[in-house]
């Protein structure tokens, strides 16, 4: 063994950590060789300085400083990464649960508000309809709908301005709009007519507003037509089982069940049918039952018609 | 003045309220291990005011990691690990920063190799015994800041704060052998360096 090998052993030595063998050998070599021996010594001393190295103090701040930021920087960061971060095991249920709810709650909604928008459905295709076949003139969409809003005070502050345009727009293209269209939107139209005719012509009584008067019955008249809906009376022996077979009977014909009302010994069923289609289903009923028809007056319809089917005990 | 005994570890109880967010029950953790905590941080950096950054760093690391931590490990070896790891990776950053820097008079001498020139070892007694204490302690300090960080930590750890290899071995995530052969290196460094008169004379 070199020098060389000898002190790269020697802090092994020093420790006690080399096999008996080599600490022989080192020994031995120590003995005989001064550089080595100064060498361990140097080693020896070198550690020692090294442990005798002065144990520094920690300032006084130091605790409160690392409490201080414990609490303020890591509390809130911990609630805003927790916030954002959940582990997988939380974030997920919750948010299935989350899912789950937003669905539940969409059908709740939906099936609660579903009635009306079936009902609120057909004026309103009608409207979208009459609108842009009503407003070849002047007036955009939007004043359509606020006039059927406003009451008819403006005609009242500024004269007739208003009024008149009304006025003069709706008769004038009334028999148009009647013609082409089903009449449920009409009483609207005419009940306001009406309104503003009253206002207008109490105050300016001009011309248009008499033309008005000429239209509105003629309105009027179509719109009772609808209001007074054809009603058939059927007496049957079990309401609920022959009311169904009405209903089938109704599909054949064309027609659908708008709303069945349940009363004591009767079941009214409301309908839409063509009205081409009625004396057929009159003459199909009457193998159900015995029908009493009431106000069939078929003359001059178009387009789909609401019936009323009553059925009776017998 | 060593510090290098065993501290007890009846940290369990204090650290099971410190997972509940105890921060009472850390303070005491905090007051109980600071001390070794800066020793170990100042040995590496050699520089106060850096050391007590990096202690305070490693307390609020600790913290916020505290539920990770697993009772295999004794409490006082984990927190010393990651203040191990901050000092080495501080190291780093002051190292990039100071090879951007001009060279100063006051750095090592570099040779290509990237070794510290050592004089030869002189023929008279030691140099060492001449020194007064408060130089001796200087001059082992920056001895030891003259060490590559991987030789640095062991005989921090071993030398100074008296860990066993094994334990040493934990914390670096080292083999045992790798420990041994790293710290006698560096203690012969270092005895070299000190026989030369210091690291940066």
């Amino acid at each position: 063994m070199d020098c060389g090998d000898i002190q790269e052993k020697l802090s092994a030595y020093i420790e006690g950590i080399i096999s008996s063998e080599e600490k022989a050998l080192i020994e031995e070599h120590l003995k005989s060789c001064q550089k080595c021996s100064e060498s361990l010594a140097d080693l020896r001393k070198t550690m020692e300085y090294v442990k005798d190295l002065e144990e520094i103090e920690p300032p006084a701040w130091l605790t409160q400083r690392v409490i201080a930021r414990v609490r303020s920087e890591v509390k809130p960061k911990k609630g805003i990464l927790q916030k954002m971060f959940y582990p997988l095991y939380i974030k997920i249920p919750l948010e299935a649960a989350a899912a789950i709810l937003i669905a539940v709650t969409a059908v709740y909604i939906f099936k609660t508000i579903q009635p009306e928008v079936k009902l609120a459905k057909i004026p309103s295709e009608e409207i979208a309809t009459q609108i842009p076949s009503q407003e070849k003139g002047k007036t955009p969409p939007t004043d359509e709908s606020k006039k059927n809003i406003i009451p008819p005070s403006p005609p009242l502050e500024k004269g007739d301005k208003r009024g008149f345009e009304a006025e003069q727009t709706m008769p004038l293209k009334k028999p148009e709009t009647m013609d082409k269209l089903a009449v449920p939107k009409a009483p609207v139209f005419v009940t306001k007519q009406e309104e503003i005719r009253s206002f207008a012509g109490a105050l300016t009584k001009d011309e248009p507003s008499r033309e008005t008067l000429s239209a509105a019955p003629k309105a009027k008249t179509l719109a009772e037509r609808k209001i007074e809906n054809i009603s058939l009376t059927v007496n049957v022996k079990d309401v609920e089982t022959c009311s169904k077979e009405i209903e089938k009977t109704l599909m054949q014909c064309g027609g659908k069940v708008i709303k069945t009302e349940f009363l004591e010994n009767k079941i009214v069923l409301l309908a839409e049918i063509h009205p081409k289609a009625v004396n057929g289903l009159i003459e199909k009923l009457k193998l159900i039952g015995e029908v009493k028809e009431e106000g069939v007056d078929l003359e001059g319809l178009k387009g789909n018609i609401e019936i009323k089917i009553k059925i009776v005990k017998r | 003045m060593k510090i290098n005994k065993q501290i007890k570890n009846n940290d369990y109880e204090i650290l099971s309220l410190c997972k509940e967010g105890d921060v009472d029950a850390f303070e005491a953790l905090v007051k109980k291990h600071q001390k070794r905590m800066l020793n170990i941080a100042y040995r590496m950096i050699g520089n106060y005011e850096d050391a007590c950054e990096i202690v305070q760093d490693a307390f609020v690391s600790a913290y916020r990691n505290i539920k990770d931590f697993e009772e295999k490990a004794r409490f006082s070896t984990w927190l010393y690990t990651i203040v191990v790891n901050l000092s080495r990776n501080r190291l780093k950053q002051l190292k990039i920063q100071s090879n951007r820097e001009v060279f100063s008079l006051n750095d090592p001498v570099l040779t290509d190799d990237s070794q510290i020139r050592i004089d030869p070892a002189s023929s008279e007694p030691s140099i060492l015994q001449k020194l007064e204490e408060k130089e001796i302690q200087q001059k082992v300090q920056e001895c030891i800041n003259s060490l590559d960080g991987e030789f640095k930590e062991v005989l921090i750890l071993r030398d100074i704060q008296g860990f066993s290899y094994s334990e040493i071995s934990d914390m670096l995530k080292i083999a045992e052998g790798t420990v041994k052969s790293r710290l006698f290196r560096a203690r012969d460094t270092l005895r070299k360096c000190l026989k030369a008169g210091g690291g940066d004379l």
